[in-house]
């Protein structure tokens, strides 16, 4: 740590920052801005709900606005619209829960503290109106049709006549068999959640709460509703005068509900980092196998036809890759590699560029050491794995690097080999998908698009100094 | 221990032969130095007798036994390289072990002879080095000691002095030689120096673009050189040629039948009054011990001169140089001696 305050604290030399320290630290700050901050953009962007996220929100933090509940409920009396405040988040988005998350939350109690048409339209947003009705109809022993009723074509609504049944019950009972059953004067209640803003009022300068769909930052005015009466109807409010009641709310479920399996669908982002982790190791395990021994051959054997091969594995760096999904397609298939990840590392395991990096590098080991290795009565498989291999290290590396960047980031030869089988997606096939489905999931999506950097960013975090370091002695003048 | 003998050793790059035909016989326990210019075949050779380069014609026998098609692992002989080619990654240990691994030899083994090698060449104390942070002397040790665990019937050593500077080659001159002495196996050694090779080889071989030129004792080199390349290359300075037809008359006489050139060496000169050879002095040069004279004669042909004492001869001086009949070389016009 200390090292790293001393780094970023050298000057040129005097007591006092001088204009080149400026420069140079500006200079290296701007660089560090401009290489950083679409990354930076896309983290804080991760972290925001799925709600800001569909508002296009361009906030840099994940401010998220004060919300209420706007519910409406539909009686003999008509339509009361309410404002519900202090609902707790989970309350507001209970739609977007999944079944164990709503088997967690202690409804009872949050329900207990209602009444009436609050508690009416609360019920129907937590769904919970079907299955009561049910109950009710067992209970107290109702027509086994009423069930069904809800469900019918209007042709079969005609032959039953559920008011008669429901005049029978009490105002309760009344209330909760008409909702499930759509009768009127009762409708299932609506239930949305909207931004709670507020506003001085112009005239006895107080704070005034207002409840909004949404803000259009186009438009000029806002269409609010008073919350102290919320049947008032809509006022139009100014949209600069308006107080947005921000609060720094990061949505951690969109990290934790993909990597713990919580989210709807065949979405699964552990299977699909699994498998790129698979993909990514073997492949590059592969890779610096054959490629080394591949430039191994090339650069210490002679033998007939030496520099043809070497010109041709090069010739195939001027393919550009597009050509060759086809054949790779055709390969894949053929070979009956297609929906497995095999079919993904085979193809890729040899790159003319790996073979040319390390041929170059094994150039410069000295001939004169393999030579006493054959002396030393080493086999040519020793040779390698002894001699050159721990030689040629610092090449093999960066090409281990390099190798899992390119595996990792791929796209092209998973959407070659496995597109077809979602067991096999690898992370970048997986984030893909988010755009196909019906369901809007950027949240995810940005998510796992910041997982998946994970595990370049520690590739270059930790390997980067055996880059640099290398081996530094030949042992040879 | 082991006799190696070549017979009609060829060696070609394409179509350039770079060794023409060697016959060679090195007996068991000598000390055997191959000495010649740059570029005359003598690594060549070396390393196919080592197996690392393939004879195009010939036979290699090691104890008599033709090995030809025998890979260098298993000719059983033991190299040291120019740039001693310790492998970098590796302790000094585990280069010394390397090549007892890939025998197989079993652990405890591997170790006794390690101990006794590094006991032999004194370098326990780096054992756990790596060959980066050794110096050059040390690092020849561990080559020298990588050769000697492998117990080989014959070393061959590939100038091994020439990255020493020149206090270190004379004292590892010395080690060496004592090595021998201590094992008593057979070794080739090829070097450019002739220095080098006077003092260590029990034989020299001259080698010169591809063939031998002689071969013999040290002193048979310096004192019967078969040819002009011999004479000139063996000796420091080298030995004076001059043309028979511009020698005084008084030497002319001594000329056999067919000289053609003349050949003396500056340590047989000396300065006499009233004898033969003219000189004007160009050059002196003052060791202290030794004192070198460069002139030249009437008819402008170098000559030096090396004096066992200290001289007050100036540059610029006339002198008359004297010899004696027993030191002179005569070469007929092929450069043969006579």
């Amino acid at each position: 740590m200390t090292a790293v305050i001393e780094f970023f604290t050298r000057r040129q030399g005097k007591k006092k920052l001088s204009l080149v320290d400026w420069v140079s630290y500006g200079f290296l700050f701007l660089g560090f801005l401009i290489i950083f901050l679409p990354v930076l953009w896309l983290i804080m962007n991760s972290v925001k709900s799925q709600f800001l996220l569909q508002k296009y929100d361009t906030n840099f933090l994940p401010l998220d606005y004060e919300r209420v509940a706007r519910a409406t409920a539909y009686g003999p009396e008509g339509k009361e619209i309410m404002i519900i405040k202090d609902l707790p988040t989970w309350a507001l988005f209970w739609k977007d829960l999944n079944k164990d998350e709503r088997a967690e939350k202690d409804l009872d109690n949050l329900l207990s503290n209602y009444s009436g048409n609050e508690y009416y339209a609360l019920r129907t947003h937590f769904e919970l109106v079907s299955g009561a009705a049910k109950e009710l109809i067992i209970e107290r022993n109702l027509p086994e049709w009423l069930i069904k009723y809800p469900s019918m074509f209007p042709s079969a609504k005609k032959e039953y006549d559920p008011e008669s049944i429901v005049s029978q019950l009490d105002p309760e009972e009344t209330r909760l068999l008409s909702e499930y059953l759509g009768l009127k004067p009762y409708k299932p209640n609506g239930f949305t959640s909207q931004i709670l803003i507020s506003m001085m009022d112009p005239e006895t300068s107080e704070v005034v709460e207002y409840s909004v769909s949404r803000i259009d930052p186009n438009r000029d005015i806002v269409n609010a509703r008073l919350i102290s009466n919320p049947q008032g109807g809509i006022v139009k409010l100014p949209v600069n005068e308006i107080i947005l009641n921000k609060s720094l709310k990061p949505s951690w479920i969109n990290y934790t509900d993909p990597l713990t399996k919580n989210v709807l669908g065949s979405f699964d982002a552990v299977r699909c980092i699994n498998n790129s982790l698979f993909v990514t190791i073997v492949a590059t395990l592969i890779t610096l196998l054959i490629n080394s021994m591949a430039a191994f051959a090339l650069s210490k054997y002679r033998f007939n036809g030496q520099i043809i091969f070497f010109v041709i594995i090069l010739a195939t760096l001027m393919v550009p890759a597009s050509v060759l999904i086809v054949g790779i397609f055709k390969m894949v298939t053929m070979t009956g590699l297609s929906g497995s990840l095999w079919g993904v590392i085979i193809p890729g395991a040899a790159t003319p560029t790996g073979v040319f990096m390390l041929r170059q590098y094994m150039l410069t080991i000295p001939d004169e050491l393999l030579e006493a290795a054959r002396m030393d009565a080493a086999s040519e498989w020793t040779i390698y794995w002894r001699i050159v291999f721990p030689l040629a290290l610092p090449a093999i590396v960066v090409l281990g690097i390099l190798s899992i960047i390119w595996r990792w980031n791929d796209l092209i030869l998973p959407m070659i080999a496995v597109s077809t089988t979602k067991a096999a997606y690898t992370i970048q096939l997986c984030l893909l998908d988010f755009n196909g489905e019906y369901i809007a999931r950027e949240h995810y999506g940005l998510a796992m698009t910041v997982v998946s950097l994970v595990p370049t960013t520690l590739v270059f975090v930790f390997l980067q100094k055996y880059i640099t370091t290398g081996i530094a002695s030949t042992g040879i003048k | 221990m082991a006799n190696l003998k070549l017979l009609d050793i060829k060696k070609s790059y394409g179509k350039t032969e770079v060794v023409h035909g060697v016959d060679l016989e090195v007996l068991d326990g000598e000390f055997c130095v191959l000495v010649g210019p740059s570029g005359c075949g003598k690594s060549t050779l070396l390393r196919m007798i080592a197996g690392l380069e393939a004879i195009t014609a010939g036979s290699i026998l090691i104890d008599d036994v033709e090995v030809n098609n025998i890979s260098a692992a298993k000719r059983g002989l033991a190299m040291v390289f120019q740039s001693y080619a310790l492998y970098p990654h590796m302790t000094v240990r585990q280069n010394l072990a390397f090549g007892l691994e890939n025998l197989k030899l079993d652990k405890a083994d591997i170790d006794q002879r390690i101990i006794k090698a590094a006991n032999q060449l004194r370098m326990e104390d780096y054992l756990k080095r790596k060959p980066g942070q050794l110096s050059g002397g040390q690092r020849q040790r561990v080559a020298i000691g990588r050769a000697i665990v492998r117990e080989p019937s014959i070393y061959l050593f590939d100038e091994p002095l020439s990255n020493l500077d020149a206090e270190l080659r004379v004292a590892t001159r010395v080690e060496l030689k004592a090595l021998h002495a201590r094992l008593g196996n057979t070794m080739v050694y090829v070097t450019h120096d002739q220095i080098e090779a006077m003092t260590m080889a029990d034989k020299i071989v001259v080698m010169h673009d591809g063939i031998i030129e002689q071969t013999g004792t040290p002193l048979d080199l310096y004192n019967k050189p078969a040819n002009l390349f011999v004479a000139g290359f063996i000796g420091s300075p080298k030995m004076n040629f001059l043309d028979c037809s511009s020698l005084p008359e008084s030497v002319k006489k001594l000329a056999p039948k067919g000289a053609f050139t003349f050949g003396v060496r500056p340590e047989h000169l000396s300065i006499k009054e009233d004898n033969s050879l003219p000189l004007k002095v160009k050059n002196v040069e003052q060791l202290g011990s030794d004192s070198y004279l460069y002139g030249d004669t009437i008819d402008n042909q170098v000559l030096s001169i090396k004096l066992n004492n200290q001289t007050d001869i100036k540059s610029g001086q006339s002198i008359n140089v004297g010899l004696d009949e027993s030191d002179m070389h005569w070469f007929d016009s092929n450069g043969i001696s006579l």
